[in-house]
């Protein structure tokens, strides 16, 4: 594994940063980083186990599409990490912003998977009431929710709340105007954001080198605030780093930015073949720094794992993916009508025309 | 009785092929367990059982074009199975004891749906497996979404387009009088509307199928080849030069080689000797390894020289590349092709090995005993060799006409690129090193 990090540059653009300090060359938690944090063994066993749960729903979401139950699936194998320890570092208080991928990130905000996953059935715009998980819903449409987030950091601010906010993202959002207008905003205003960018170095089938010159985490300082590569595979980096820039967001100290490097193992969606532009010997070198493998290893390392450990999650990975399928395919399809009623507070009578034709329409016996 | 209808795999996918099944009828199967590979015109993809049970029926065949909606296989589920399987929602309850709702796309309607949005006119459900019951209408192709991939192959501007909607005019059957054969507003008073005010266009209208045709349903490869060859045979100025060389000192070659015991781990066929003598035609003639750009109005020479090597391969033609066969010796280039080759038959190849030719090689004689043809073009390059089928014939030496083994080598150019006279250059720095083939060796 040679260069696959590349993070010493992010050192020279903030050498007062001290969240910058906790990592190495590699974008990995120095061992005195990690001694001064102290995390638990119980949260690191948490967070494997959050992470191989959410592997194995990833498995039953390709299986649920590929069975025809879903409209759509975005893998999250390779993400697990990045998703996972950057959603438990945040403080229950905190909000999070996710991107289509993040459905890990929605798991560990509480919501049921199989109501998650409704939304891939294509059953609700949202699925889960923002206000009552602190989560947004997932975006599928690229960076949109990167101002959504900064929007509602600053209004936070403003209500002088001590809250974080974590907007999760791919490194393709990056170069969508919304995301630099975004970056601009939070920086200007130091809206208490997280910025995380999930790069998996594959904007569909678009390479990382044709998508951003440079490096992700060095766009911050052109927005005048720090950016930072991590080894987005390491789930105990992931969380210590994440940790520190929501408490440094909190205490008023403005935005940060963790491009938390990692990979994406299967296709882009279901409707995506990665034979076409990449092979098996691409995806390789990434399969060896596998999160769950390596956060076993730490687990070891520290004497906090064992193999009935491994096999009591593994046993509930199972039965949550189950029972995640029965939940799924037993939820209601709600009418159709229904899309016009959460567009506006008050609808325009334009609308509620159309809202009664349509819903006529689709009425018995009106068929031609 | 569980009963599973082929899905949309992919947003807006009309149909699959079957290309092999993973279980037999009477396999008992797990729920997820892998239950056939299928192809759509995006991807290879296994299909995991939805169900546990037994298979009591296949409903298709490998090779066979499925509709989204068709039923693809019935399991049989344990009696137990009710304590398991999730309850379907009375709301999307299916009247032939299926298993609650198959997603079915956008083109189709499937039985699943509670709600039932008005038809457009023309649209009919899915049909059945296309291969093994030819559909007395039409299939999924007659929907409006459907008819208009034909109309992006019409050379017209959007206005043009619209125009043409309005009046109810099909593009497809004018031809245009503007350059390159588009379509110009002039051209659309001269057609006849299809159909009264407004009307859709006669591409949307159902197309009947005569009792004595068959239609075949193409998707994934054969689509591919398809708008590759329209684009080499519409995009590409062609010309095709053929010479006939004496293969008498090859044959002896390559049977020498075959008793050394370097060679012993290779199968050594003409191919490889064709490749060398290729690539050292094109260090005489590099012009030949090159592609013509169209947006900077340039040719562009390639430096390292990658062959294309044209495979006949059960699902159709393929063309496997050897990567840098310019830094390759024959044996080297004789087991990477030996190795490509057996790839593509069996399906396993990548997309670095399809792609990246720089020159192809086409073997119009290793199908059957045929001479000579005129090769088509691997878009973006700018030519093809295709060697014949070698064969004894009457061959003048000297003032004597004696038996020799002879074949026809055919080369076709893109005549952007080069004129007939470096062609036939080319031709015979290829045949030079054909008949010499010891020059190949170093």
């Amino acid at each position: 594994m040679v260069d696959t990090l590349g993070a010493r540059a992010a050192h020279d653009s903030h050498p007062a940063d001290p969240i910058a300090a906790m990592v190495n060359a590699d974008g990995l938690l120095t061992a005195e980083a990690e001694r001064a944090a102290n995390i638990s063994d119980d949260v690191l066993r948490d967070l494997y186990r959050r992470m191989a749960i959410c592997r194995r729903l990833d498995q039953e979401g390709l299986n649920l599409q590929r069975q025809g139950e879903l409209g759509l699936w975005g893998p999250i194998a390779g993400h697990e990490a990045a998703q996972v320890g950057a959603a438990m570092a945040m403080a229950e208080t905190d909000w999070i912003f996710p991107y289509y991928r993040d459905f890990a990130m929605t798991i560990c905000r509480g919501v049921d998977p199989g109501i998650a996953m409704t939304w891939f059935r294509g059953l609700t715009h949202g699925a889960w009431n923002p206000y009552e998980h602190r989560l947004g819903p997932l975006i599928i449409s690229v960076g949109t929710q990167v101002p959504h987030a900064v929007g509602f950091a600053i209004g936070c601010k403003l209500d002088h709340e001590p809250t974080a906010v974590l907007v999760g993202f791919g490194e393709g959002s990056t170069s969508t105007g919304d995301w630099h207008e975004a970056m601009n905003f939070a920086g200007v205003f130091k809206a208490p954001v997280v910025f995380l960018c999930e790069n998996n170095q594959w904007a569909i089938s678009v390479p990382m080198r044709e998508q951003v010159a440079g490096r992700v985490a060095d766009r911050a300082a052109g927005y005048g605030f720090p950016g930072l590569r991590i080894d987005g595979s390491d789930v105990l980096t992931v969380y210590t780093v994440v940790r520190a820039a929501a408490d440094r967001a909190r205490h008023g100290e403005g935005p940060y930015l963790v491009e938390a490097l990692t990979y994406r193992f299967q296709a882009h969606t279901t409707s995506d073949d990665p034979t076409r532009y990449r092979t098996d010997a691409d995806v390789e070198p990434w399969r060896a720094k596998d999160s769950i493998a390596r956060a076993t290893a730490r687990l070891r390392d520290r004497g906090a794992f064992s193999d009935d450990f491994e096999r009591a999650v593994a046993a509930e990975a199972e039965e949550t993916a189950l029972a995640m399928r029965a939940t799924l395919l037993s939820a209601a399809t709600p009418h159709p009508g229904q899309a016009f009623d959460l567009v506006f507070a008050n609808p325009p009578a334009s609308l509620l025309r159309e809202q009664a034709e349509f819903v006529a329409e689709l009425e018995p016996g009106s068929a031609e | 009785m569980g009963q599973f209808r082929l899905p949309d795999l992919g947003e807006g996918l009309e149909e699959a092929q079957l290309v092999e099944w993973l279980v037999k009828t009477g396999d008992s199967v797990n729920l997820n367990q892998p239950l056939c590979q299928v192809e759509t015109a995006k991807a290879l993809v296994d299909i995991p059982s939805p169900f546990a049970g037994t298979i009591t029926a296949l409903h298709a065949a490998p090779g066979d074009t499925v509709p989204v909606g068709a039923l693809l296989v019935t399991i049989e589920e344990p009696a137990s199975a009710a304590s398991h399987a999730p309850a379907a929602p009375a709301s999307a309850a299916t009247n032939d004891g299926g298993h609650g709702p198959v997603l079915v796309g956008y083109g189709t309607e499937g039985p699943a749906q509670t709600f039932v949005r008005r038809r457009r006119a023309g649209a009919t459900p899915a049909a059945s497996v296309v291969a093994s019951a030819p559909a007395p209408s039409a299939p999924a192709t007659t929907s409006t979404l459907a008819a208009t991939p034909a109309a992006d192959s019409v050379n017209a501007s959007p206005l043009v387009r619209k125009v043409a909607a309005e009046r109810g005019i099909d593009l497809s059957a004018i031809r245009g009088t503007g350059p390159g054969g588009r379509i110009r507003m002039e051209d659309l008073d001269a057609a006849p509307a299809v159909g009264a005010s407004g009307g859709r266009p006669a591409t949307s209208t159902p197309i009947a199928t005569a009792d004595d045709e068959e239609r075949i349903s193409t998707v994934g490869l054969r689509k591919a080849i398809a708008a590759r060859m329209l684009r080499a045979a519409t995009t590409i100025p062609h010309f095709t030069e053929y010479a006939q060389f004496d293969v008498s000192a090859l044959t002896a070659l390559r049977e020498r080689l075959r008793a050394q015991p370097d060679y012993a781990d290779v199968k050594l066929t003409f191919l490889p000797f064709f490749a060398r003598a290729l690539v050292e035609a094109i260090r005489a003639y590099p012009v030949l390894n090159s592609r013509w750009d169209d947006e900077g109005n340039a040719i562009v020479v390639k430096k390292s020289i990658s062959v294309g090597i044209a495979t006949d391969t059960p699902r159709g033609l393929l063309v496997p590349v050897v990567h840098n066969a310019h830094t390759l010796d024959l044996h080297a280039l004789a087991t990477e092709a030996n190795r490509l080759i057996g790839l593509a038959r069996d399906g396993k190849l990548d997309a670095k090995s399809l792609s990246g030719s720089t020159i192809t090689i086409t073997n119009v004689g290793a199908a059957g005993p045929v001479d000579t043809g005129a090769p088509l073009i691997n878009p973006p390059e700018a030519c093809v060799v295709g060697f014949g089928a070698i064969k004894t014939r009457p061959w003048v030496v000297g003032d004597h006409i004696v038996p020799r083994p002879v074949a026809w080598i055919s080369i076709s150019c893109d005549h952007r690129i080069v004129d007939g006279a470096t062609a036939a250059q080319f031709m015979g720095a290829l045949v030079n090193r054909l008949e010499s083939p010891d020059t190949l060796l170093s």
